[in-house]
């Protein structure tokens, strides 16, 4: 047994959904750690709000076994297990206050008076920022607000695990920004398991401490955010997560080292960790993300540097993003440039010097 | 300008008849007919002391009540059914239940007659009308209940459960309070169906008529026919005090649940 099923709140062996025919769920291995905040990233319909349900309780596995807190969960209602959640559309009771929804699952706490209820509502509600709140009408929050509502509503029974699903994304953006740290923070003090399902890439990179990714049923990749940006498994999920350039190239395994021949790039030595889904001679794909390629002007040094031409500029203020034309190369590789103090912006059209470095490379056998 | 002339006339033609009734209920003549005669009470006051009518009135409100409850539990189990689970056939079902509404009652009636006093060998009495208006008014309870059910986000129901509820007291807690309003609405229309239903009760009733056939029977007596007047102003008067309240609880309902009005009965 690995540390991480030894110390794993939730551990998935070989869970199938079917509905049907349909195969919603397929093998997902899984083991979360206690106090983690846990990401399942995925475009819609990948299964991820499904296995989100499946451990809430509100569907059942087809197969395979889901262990909770060191318990297996087969046949285990949603209101026998040690998880909460807060839904999408948030389900605040529309027919009771702010303070009656976060109140409702102490109900059945009869070692609890109202007086130690009533303190623990106050609390909840302090804690998510709603402090005096308490006989506040649902219908009368903003999203935000209900949002927090939810939260507290979850979050006063001191769940094992709190479910998230997609729960900033009725928010708009400002309000999700602000949110996503909140949740953090949140997260942080109160050292609960959340597992969180969302199919925006970047709110998962800046939430969780690790990320699964979930294509068609299946976990293509689990890491940190740091190795699933830099280290991508597969090309599909580089290409889910933020924006990467792929090249033709060839591969070649000598010895511990992988040395790759690039089209419009030219020859690199690769390291095995560069390879994270695995080397193979032969041909395959190298892929490099647009910001860790620059423009190189005059005088200064760089590892590696080729001749290309502007197809497109995009002018972001910040940023400068270019489509650059390589020799030998279908399509432009898209590169992005901070725009520093003395540092030109090229035109469409502009010849322009791409510098490379080999080590921020990654290849993708095919 | 058409469509204002049309619509004037078409609510002419719809309420000339219903307001004459208040009309002639306090004229003070047993002859129906213009020019009216002077202002009296005297029609009601005659209603007031009609032991017969005031039987009549308690049957019919018994047969009422009862009708209200029934039809709005059925309504409930199936407007439950229909939002909650998936069975096969479950639209020709669904369907078919609603039939009762479009049927001619005089076709239900008589059927209904034949299926009691030569199938069964029953005899006629309060609760074969019940019965009978059960069948017709569940239709309407599954029509409101319907709206009310479908219109609880499930995740409320999920919320509930993940927050350590069971399905029971979930559907006491959660469901239940939610749809209130429509069972207030249904109750309500489903008296309203059956107080004043004529031709069913006709066919079905026993030794105690309801109060429409009561009415029915009044009509062959035309120095009855001023105190008929009043009693069709006081029915009048209560079955739109009766549905404007339903219509209250019906929209109070969507108001609850967040929505806007996608039609009703008013």
């Amino acid at each position: 047994m690995t540390d991480a099923a030894r110390d794993a709140i939730i551990s998935l062996r070989d869970v199938d959904k079917f509905y049907g025919d349909y195969h919603a769920l397929r093998d997902v291995s899984l083991d979360i750690a206690e106090g983690e905040f846990f990401s399942l990233l995925g475009p819609s319909g990948c299964g991820k709000t499904t296995l989100l349900r499946t451990i809430a309780g509100f569907e059942e596995a087809s197969d395979g076994t889901l262990m909770l807190a060191g318990k297996n969960m087969k046949g285990v209602p949603a209101n026998r297990r040690p998880t909460n959640m807060v839904f999408q559309s948030y389900a605040i009771f529309p027919h009771l206050d702010v303070a009656q929804n976060v109140a409702f699952g102490l109900r059945k706490r009869r070692d609890l008076d109202a007086a130690a209820k009533a303190r623990q509502v106050e609390e909840a509600l302090a804690m998510v920022g709603l402090g005096g709140f308490e006989r506040r009408a649902a219908h009368a929050l903003s999203g935000g607000q209900r949002q927090r509502v939810a939260l507290a509503r979850a979050l006063i029974l001191r769940p094992k695990v709190l479910l998230l699903d997609e729960p900033l994304s009725a928010l708009d953006k400002k309000m999700r920004e602000q949110m996503q740290g909140e949740l953090r923070r949140l997260q942080r003090q109160v050292g609960i398991t959340f597992i969180l399902v969302t199919h925006d890439q970047e709110e998962a990179l800046i939430m969780s401490d690790r990320i699964a990714v979930m294509f068609e049923g299946e976990i293509a990749q689990v890491a940190d955010p740091q190795t699933l940006y830099r280290r991508p498994k597969t090309k599909k999920v580089a290409d889910f997560i933020g924006v990467m350039n792929f090249l033709p190239a060839e591969a070649r395994i000598e010895g511990a080292s992988i040395k790759v021949e690039i089209a419009g790039l030219g020859h690199a030595t690769l390291d095995a960790g560069q390879c994270p889904g695995g080397a193979v001679s032969g041909p395959a794909q190298v892929g490099i993300r647009p910001e860790l390629m620059t423009l190189a002007f005059e005088g200064e040094q760089h590892p590696a540097v080729v001749e290309g031409q502007v197809a497109e500029q995009y002018y972001y203020g910040d940023m400068t993003y270019y489509d650059v034309r390589l020799e030998g190369v279908p399509e432009p590789v898209t590169l992005s440039m901070k725009n520093i103090v003395g540092r030109p912006v090229l035109e469409r059209g502009a010849m322009a010097r791409v510098a490379w470095d080999p080590r921020a490379l990654v290849l993708f056998s095919e | 300008m058409s469509l204002r002339t049309y619509a004037v006339a078409y609510l002419i033609f719809l309420y000339l008849p219903i307001f004459l009734l208040p009309l002639f209920a306090f004229n003070d003549s047993t002859i129906i007919a213009f020019p009216l005669d002077g202002f009296t009470f005297r029609w009601f006051g005659e209603l007031w002391t009609t032991p017969a009518l005031h039987d009549a009135v308690q049957n019919s409100v018994f047969i009422a009540l009862v009708t209200a409850v029934f039809s709005t539990i059925l309504g409930i189990c199936a407007a439950r059914a229909g939002a909650k689970y998936d069975f096969p056939l479950k639209r020709s079902i669904l369907g078919l239940i609603m039939v009762p509404l479009v049927l001619p009652e005089i076709i239900v009636g008589v059927s209904l007659l034949v299926v009691v006093v030569q199938l069964f060998d029953w005899s006629l009495s309060t609760w074969t009308v019940i019965a009978a208006h059960v069948l017709i008014c569940t239709p309407f309870s599954i029509a409101i209940l319907n709206g009310a059910f479908q219109n609880i986000d499930t995740s409320l129901e999920e919320a509930a459960l993940d927050l350590g509820e069971t399905p029971v007291s979930t559907f006491r807690l959660v469901t239940l309070p939610l749809v209130m309003p429509g069972i207030i609405s249904s109750l309500l229309i489903s008296f309203t169906i059956s107080l004043d239903e004529f031709i069913i009760a006709f066919f079905l009733t026993g030794a105690e008529p309801t109060m429409p056939v009561y009415i029915w029977g009044l009509l062959r007596f035309p120095q009855q026919l001023p105190a008929v007047m009043a009693l069709g102003t006081i029915l009048v008067v209560l079955s739109i005090v009766l549905l404007v309240i339903a219509e209250y609880f019906r929209r109070k309902g969507l108001a609850r649940a967040g929505l806007k009005d996608k039609g009703g009965f008013l």
